[in-house]
């Protein structure tokens, strides 16, 4: 039930028709917080697992609680204890292991409701008018089991928006058709595109380690590299897919966690179209407030990119960071605010070095932005060796092939990224541009009723006939 | 905005005609990727020939499964060679008569299940016909093997037949081939009968995990709720799509494992009570069959043929922890040799041997001809390494006989 599997779609499914049963508000509200429990219920048996989880959640409303009586000065503390409370929680690798609860207790989704804790606390220590939100709706929103394991982050606003309106937003037999495109194209993507990569990847870390043919080697060593991307992107995203569809069906709207992320020009570009949502709250809760921190004590306009490179720096260094307990996660974190501080200075000096509208005539040239896309593929490729390996495979892997062979290595994944990325592109546009009046033939109710069912039936045919395990949603370990 | 959010801005309400043209082009796309994936599996496993089964006596309780004497089946699998079963008037797999021994000849009686007769391997390519010559090869002395095996060769079924083995066939030393399979199906003596076997699977959903139970229940009700015809279509499509998948060993190790308390379970470094049982019931047959041949003076020789995952694991040598593809191996050789009888292992040769599942087809994971082949050399290199005390005093130098080759 925690993965993207037949049980899971067909728990939303049923639970999106019962919400139907009646429009009201506190209908959708209490079949949506019963489909919670429910599902929680599902993922664990023994009730006192929750305890901690429980515990969370009430140190959180307390929290919000608080500031609501006024209290504002406890945002800090509040937000403090809620951080140290999920750092202790997850079993950090630098704390003492000693202080930590031993018996096994539930974890699943605890980095998303973290992130929708503060984004309340937050919000409601800046504006206690609007978000005026009870217990219940407290736990609604935390516990949604549509955004519980793996985001995506949605905003209270948002949701209250959908799952509180006097008149839930429209569900027409065109909107439900597409909603079961997307679970049809995310099941896919999770249980058959994500299988087979993972295959390629498992089947290329067993080959480096092989007595082989430096030739073979070096091509193991190629699809490791490239394939890894592709895999977390059909995984995550396919997941994504789903819940966004079962939620809709709901009527309840989630926001995009990606958009594209291949087709990204630069590493900020990127973290513009890759998890979404995770970036977008990093960047209003951190990357925000302390540029303007800065900036108010460093008046100087000239240092002004600079001070925004260092927050990228730090916003995305804590985005690499969130993603595991141990230091290998540091130096993830390190490669993400590397790349996109680079990126943002290089940014800056080319439009000193050639001006603005230099700069700018270069930004849209095609083959620098094949490149641009080559190089952020490839370094968001690298930066991943640091988030699904562990040091034993790093150290195997990095030890496979000389210093001089990865080095070719790197080069040929960006040469071809670069030329492989640019021909999706120019196929994809292509193949859009064949339009008839009500616009492109690929994008057509007709074209995507084909190639669902053609999707749809490989996946029945994969999880199914071939009963094939699939791997698991890797972010729902976060 | 992604493709499906914008659409869902824009489109128009559905027309009138959509209501029947959409699902009638759902129906046509999975219809023409059905027909083309069984045109296609048709091309590459469609099976011609008659098969084993006219060849066989499969409904005999009092013997099990055996062959009709001078019978002679074939079978052609997709775009393979064609399969020729020749049963000589002894009821043996063999291509000559069977007849009294020579006296400077040692014989072997090879006595199994399908591993054993060489299910869809040509005669000249089964481990039973090469054996004999790896044997002269390595050792100077004249080999001979006669081919009991036989489908649904059961430890229950060869029980039934031994006395008849070791009196009309006077063996010298008697070479059981076994595989995990024998040990699951141990008391079975005639092939399952559909139902029988159904529910033997239902009846199993208890232990396995949500999703196993599902896929088992789904794939139960797809096979009941189809005619055979059609049952056998999809199976030669599912065939053709492991063909490909499984091409990955760690892919088809973790398929085979989620199979859970069925029939990977001897795979678990702790097997479950029912595989306990299993290890019971084959104990007894063990017994007696070593009790008989010992009374007849013919040595006892046992192995086990491993199947295709568990080739795969100990060739790749690391597997899911709570899994140990030797545990089997180390059951039995505790069982065996406690009855007096010989164990000789080749499971650890195959940790030398890298992609050893290869040698196994996929369609059912009997080995192909260069796993008979694999076999029959790991099984002559045990038997000459003096874990076989007859063969090791048969070939001292014997007046008359000369090295071959």
């Amino acid at each position: 039930m925690d993965s993207a599997s037949f049980q899971f779609v067909a728990f939303g499914l049923a639970v999106a028709l019962i919400s139907n049963f009646s429009r009201s508000r506190a209908w959708r509200s209490t079949v949506l917080m019963v489909a919670s429990l429910v599902f929680l219920a599902l993922l664990a048996r023994q009730p006192i697992v929750f305890l901690p989880l429980a515990g969370f959640l009430l140190l959180g409303y307390v929290g919000l609680v608080l500031l609501r009586r006024g209290w504002s000065r406890s945002i800090v503390w509040s937000i403090l204890a809620v951080l140290l409370a999920y750092i202790w929680l997850k079993k950090y690798t630098f704390l003492p292991q000693d202080i930590f609860i031993h018996s096994p207790y539930f974890t699943l989704g605890l980095s998303y409701i973290l992130f929708r804790v503060l984004h309340l606390l937050i919000e409601t220590s800046d504006n206690r008018e609007k978000h005026q939100v009870g217990l219940g709706s407290y736990l609604l929103y935390t516990l949604n089991f549509t955004t519980l394991v793996s985001g995506p982050i949605q905003r209270y606003g948002e949701f209250a928006g959908d799952q509180f309106a006097p008149e839930p937003i429209a569900l027409g037999p065109r909107i439900i058709g597409l909603q079961f495109e997307r679970i049809v194209r995310g099941f896919f993507k999770v249980n058959v595109l994500a299988m087979l990569l993972d295959i390629v990847r498992t089947d290329a870390l067993a080959q480096l380690s092989q007595p082989l043919p430096a030739s073979l080697k070096l091509y193991a060593a190629f699809r490791l590299c490239v394939v890894y991307p592709f895999f977390l992107y059909a995984n995550f995203s396919g997941y994504i897919d789903i819940v966004i569809a079962l939620a809709r069906l709901m009527r309840l709207r989630l926001p995009e966690n990606f958009d594209r992320p291949f087709s990204a020009s630069s590493f900020l570009d990127f973290w513009n179209r890759w998890h979404i949502t995770l970036s977008t709250w990093l960047k209003t809760y951190v990357y925000n407030p302390l540029l303007l921190a800065l900036m108010r004590r460093i008046s100087s306009v000239a240092m002004q990119p600079f001070l925004g490179a260092f927050c990228f720096f730090v916003t995305f260094f804590l985005v690499g960071v969130w993603h595991g307990r141990t230091s290998q996660f540091l130096i993830f974190g390190l490669l993400q605010g590397g790349g996109v501080s680079i990126n943002k200075l290089w940014q800056v000096g080319l439009a000193r070095v050639m001006g603005r509208k230099g700069y700018k005539a270069l930004a849209q040239n095609a083959v620098y932005i094949a490149f641009g896309r080559g190089l952020t593929f490839s370094w968001f490729a690298f930066s991943l060796f640091w988030f699904w390996t562990s040091a034993k495979q790093i150290h195997t892997i990095f030890t496979a092939l000389r210093v001089v062979d990865w080095l070719g290595v790197w080069l040929a994944v960006w040469l071809i990224a670069t030329a492989v990325l640019a021909l999706w592109e120019w196929l994809r546009a292509l193949l859009l541009s064949i339009r008839t009046a009500e616009g492109p033939v690929l994008t057509s109710r007709y074209a995507r009723v084909v190639y669902a069912s053609a999707l749809g039936l490989t996946a029945v045919v994969m999880t199914i006939l071939l009963d094939q395990p699939a791997p698991d949603i890797v972010y729902k370990a976060f | 905005m992604t493709v499906s959010s914008a659409a869902e801005m824009e489109e128009p309400r559905l027309p009138r005609r959509d209501w029947f043209l959409m699902p009638l082009i759902s129906l046509s796309t999975i219809c023409l990727l059905a027909l083309s994936a069984d045109l296609l599996a048709r091309r590459e496993l469609g099976s011609t020939g008659t098969g084993l089964s006219p060849c066989l006596i499969a409904s005999d309780p009092a013997t099990g499964v055996r062959a009709i004497p001078k019978s002679v089946c074939w079978e052609k699998i997709g775009r393979s060679e064609r399969v020729d079963y020749k049963f000589n008037s002894c009821g043996m797999r063999a291509d000559s008569e069977c007849g009294p021994k020579a006296r400077s000849t040692f014989r072997i009686v090879a006595i199994g299940s399908s591993f054993g007769l060489g299910d869809k391997v040509n005669n000249q390519d089964t481990f039973a016909s090469i054996l004999p010559a790896e044997l002269s090869q390595q050792t100077g002395r004249q080999f001979e093997l006669y081919n009991e095996g036989i489908l649904w060769g059961t430890p229950h079924s060869l029980s039934l037949r031994f006395n008849a083995t070791l009196r009309d066939d006077a063996p010298d030393l008697i070479l059981w081939t076994l595989t995990p399979w024998d040990i699951e199906n141990a008391t079975t003596v005639l092939p399952f009968r559909k139902s029988n076997f159904d529910a033997a699977k239902i009846e199993q959903m208890g232990s396995l995990s949500s999703p196993a139970r599902i896929h088992l229940l789904i794939g139960y009700l797809a096979k009941n709720a189809t005619p055979a015809y059609v049952s056998a279509d999809i199976d030669r499509i599912r065939f053709m799509l492991q063909d490909v998948l499984y091409q990955s060993r760690s892919q088809y190790v973790k398929a085979y494992l989620m199979n859970g308390a069925d029939e990977a379970g001897f795979l678990k470094a702790a097997p479950n009570a029912e595989w306990q049982a299993r290890l019971k019931e084959f104990d007894g047959y063990a017994s007696s069959m070593e009790e008989r041949a010992s009374s007849a003076g013919v040595p006892l020789v046992v192995v086990l043929l491993p199947n295709r995952a568990q080739a795969a694991m100990v060739s790749m040598g690391e597997w899911p922890v709570g899994y140990d593809p030797y545990k089997l191996d180390d059951e039995l050789r505790d069982i065996v040799t406690s009855h007096g009888s010989i164990y000789i292992d080749i499971l650890p040769s195959l940790r030398d041997i890298p992609n050893a599942e290869r040698d196994y087809r996929l369609v059912d994971g009997h080995p192909d001809a260069r796993g008979h082949a694999m076999i029959a050399q790991l099984i002559a290199r045990q038997m000459t390494s003096g874990a076989v005390p007859a063969i090791a005093a048969a070939v001292k130098p014997q007046p008359g006989a000369g090295r071959q080759n």
